[in-house]
């Protein structure tokens, strides 16, 4: 069971499944069904790649009058909302409401009609638990250049500079909007912004407001959005799958298929435009700073839809969170998102062992446990695989009982509540997956090689993080690019017709009423334990130290996991066409994982967050984007395929 | 691994691995108090929480001066007001030390972002 089939950026792409066979590629690389990475022959800059791409296929706009368009189809709006329920008319559907998903809300609200289609409550993404900062270039003494370099150094060089330019560049005027929104940043007594300096920066700029920077800008936002009368929020509105066409070879979007959560009813989106901002998808790992919003639904969808997904091999983990399997007393809930041990904890002496008492840190290097953050990930990894244990200890009880309650009291309220206390014994610890580096491939203007899909945020791979993200940039370039996809997406909307009948060209999701409760039931609770087993597999076998041979495990037990649960849903009555929440979820999380499995596999060297034991080294002409092509008719499972496809299979 | 970056990392680090007498000078009780309690107000404050009996009894067996100090956080009123940070003259930001000054940022010991 492989992924689909992957083509190289750069040098000449053609669309669809073939690709570049003017450069000296080795047969082998480009099988279908394989993912590559890298063309050895050209060397052109990874946006030029893909924008060289998107240009091929854009297809003219039947040009008519805007604004008499949009006028007449605001009333439509109306009507068309009121006659039937079950399909709503959109100029702009934007999926996720986090930052990304708002701010961009917010602008095109000023052209046309605006639906936020979100899966929870509107405040429950990323963002909000995005604590830190922004970080952008806002002292004098400060350059993009500056800023540039850190995030290129921090990406390990695979980073798009035309992307890491355009960000960089741009930061600033987006945190200035903010601001104007009502964003309320800390400042200092001189009245001018307060910029702290995280790690990798080698200036002050990381704008924060006190403790919640993430919550203060969501409170903004969302605070606007409520407040704008083009948009409307739907909350508790899950998002299936895109609704998707196509056009000669080119794919369109025409909006997407939603499950209202809380009704049980499936809700059909047709807009002009759609921006993809779902986020992250930390919880193909067991452990993950994410909340449990964040299951990869958008990159799921968008492989589905045909659009190309890149560097899903990166994924960042912090080395520290607190292990709840060690300690004394369990905590009665599973804990949603894990709760991260400070750095500081090791700079200010910690010391980190395995379950035998033995300080590995020096074995791995000279620096012990100060060696960088990824250093200290891998290291933990290793350890755990190699001994076969859930966590290690970190322990700074020999240090003075007044300086760690006085530096650390949160981590020590927090153990102590569980039957620890941190002054005397170690702190169980396990890596938590964090952040996507990768995701849907994304141009400079935030578009796809979707017709009418743009994408920003976490769930869009911009070239701005390449191997690696640097401190404080993702809630910036989910800024940056949300505004960048804005102009792109008017000028498309006012150059589509819209064809209300389009409605009824897919089929409709159903909900499993018909299979009754005890069914129904049965199925979550199998799912349930099947998503557990695939966060297990992900994080045994495509953990942080990684393998040929563990990545290959890991294809073969998704595989036949995935087969394992579709059978079981298929024998009980599910049809391909029925939606539930937590089915729907987990088809997300495989697919998702599938992507992260093959694109490791194809990157034969290490780099950045990405670290293989098969090829332990960076290879300079390796230094290039991994790209997973969709292969349209090869999968057949259940998470590769649309719902509205389904039949055709 | 980006060594040059890396380099610059681990600079950061060991320099502020050396205690600053300044920072650690800084955080007297109060501050402890307001810092805990400025935690407490966005998340599910663990301290904040009523004690189930099996807290109870495995707080018995700790040492009082622990618990004590962790109850008075529980019990302070947070000081309203603009507070201004004597290092860097930040109005209203976190108080304590940096949170920045491992890397990562952290607040009372745990991160929430690097």
């Amino acid at each position: 069971m492989a992924a689909a089939s992957i083509a190289y950026v750069g040098g000449q792409l053609q669309y669809g499944v073939n690709f570049c066979r003017g450069q000296s590629f080795r047969q082998a690389d480009w099988l279908p069904g394989l993912t590559v990475n890298g063309c050895l022959q050209r060397e052109l800059s990874w946006s030029y790649g893909v924008s060289k791409f998107l240009q091929i296929h854009r297809c003219k706009f039947s040009q008519s009058p805007a604004s008499e368009n949009w006028k007449s189809f605001r009333t439509l709006t109306t009507s068309a909302y009121l006659r039937d329920g079950s399909t709503k008319y959109f100029d702009f559907a934007v999926i996720g409401s986090g930052i990304a998903g708002l701010r961009y809300a917010l602008e095109v609200a000023k052209q046309g009609t605006v639906a936020v289609i979100t899966k929870a409550e509107p405040h429950e993404s990323n963002t909000n638990y995005a604590q830190g900062g922004v970080s952008a270039v806002l002292c004098p003494s400060d350059s993009v250049e500056s800023h540039m370099q850190d995030t290129i150094v921090a990406g390990a060089y695979l980073c798009d500079e035309e992307t890491v330019k355009v960000v960089c560049t741009e930061g600033p005027d987006r945190i200035r909007e903010l601001i104007a929104m009502g964003a309320s940043f800390d400042h200092g007594e001189d009245g001018n912004l307060h910029l702290a300096r995280e790690g990798g920066h080698s200036h002050h700029r990381i704008v924060h407001a006190a403790d919640m920077t993430g919550r203060e800008i969501e409170r903004a936002l969302l605070e606007a959005v409520v407040n704008d009368p083009n948009i409307v929020v739907f909350k508790h509105h899950f998002a299936i799958d895109l609704l998707t066409s196509q056009d000669g070879s080119e794919t369109v979007c025409h909006g997407v298929d939603a499950l209202n959560t809380e009704t049980q009813e499936v809700v059909r989106f047709i807009s002009k435009v759609t921006l993809l901002a779902s986020g992250g998808a930390g919880h193909i790992y067991p452990s993950t700073t994410n909340p449990l919003v964040a299951t990869g639904d958008g990159m799921a969808m968008a492989h589905r839809a045909q659009a190309v997904i890149s560097n899903m091999e990166f994924v960042q983990f912090h080395p520290t969170a607190l292990a709840d399997e060690g300690l004394p007393i369990k905590p009665k809930k599973a804990r949603e998102n894990a709760f991260l041990i400070t750095e500081a904890v090791r700079g200010d002496g910690g010391i980190l062992y395995n379950l035998s008492m033995e300080r590995f840190m020096p074995l791995y290097d000279e620096r012990a446990e100060l060696a960088p953050r990824d250093v200290v990930a891998r290291s933990i990894d290793d350890q755990l695989k190699k001994r076969n244990e859930k966590y290690v200890l970190l322990d700074i009880s020999h240090k003075p009982r007044e300086k760690i309650l006085s530096h650390f009291p949160n981590i020590a309220s927090e153990c102590l509540r569980h039957g620890l206390d941190i002054t005397r014994q170690p702190i169980p610890v396990v890596p938590a997956a964090h952040y996507m580096c990768g995701g849907v491939r994304a141009g400079l203007q935030g578009e796809t090689n979707v017709r009418g899909l743009y994408v920003a945020g976490e769930v869009a791979c911009t070239g701005l993080h390449g191997a690696n993200r640097l401190a404080s940039n993702s809630l910036l370039e989910a800024l940056v690019f949300a505004r960048r996809a804005v102009q792109p997406s008017i000028d498309h909307m006012k150059g589509s017709s819209s064809d209300l009948s389009a409605s009824n060209m897919w089929t409709r999701p159903v909900v499993p009423k018909s299979l009754g409760t005890d069914v129904t039931n049965k199925i979550l609770r199998a799912t349930k334990e099947v998503r557990k087993e695939l966060q297990s597999i992900m994080w045994k076998y495509v953990g942080i130290v990684r393998s040929t041979t563990r990545l290959q495990a890991a294809e073969q037990k998704i595989g036949e996991l995935e087969a394992k649960w579709e059978t079981y849903l298929f024998e009980h009555g599910w049809q391909r066409t029925m939606v539930a929440l937590d089915a729907c979820e987990l088809r997300n999380l495989f697919c998702c994982a599938k992507l992260v499995v093959s694109s490791a596999l194809a990157r034969h060297e290490s780099r950045g967050l990405h670290y293989t034991t098969d090829f332990p080294h960076l290879e300079e002409s390796k230094r290039l984007p991994t790209v997973i092509f969709p292969s349209a008719h090869m999968m057949s499972t259940w998470s590769s395929r649309q719902l509205h496809q389904q039949s055709m299979y | 691994m980006a060594r040059p970056g890396l380099s610059r990392i681990f600079a950061s680090i060991s320099e502020l691995s050396t205690p600053k007498p300044s920072f650690t000078g800084f955080v007297s009780e109060s501050t402890i108090r307001s810092a805990s309690n400025s935690a407490s107000r966005f998340m599910c404050s663990s301290a904040q929480q009523p004690r189930s009996s099996h807290e109870e009894k495995a707080n018995e067996e700790k040492p009082e001066s622990v618990k004590e100090k962790l109850e008075i956080e529980n019990e302070e009123e947070e000081e309203d007001g603009d507070h201004v940070n004597k290092e860097t003259g930040e109005v209203g930001g976190p108080k304590g030390p940096e949170p920045t000054r491992y890397g990562d940022w952290e607040r009372n010991g745990r991160c929430y972002d690097f």
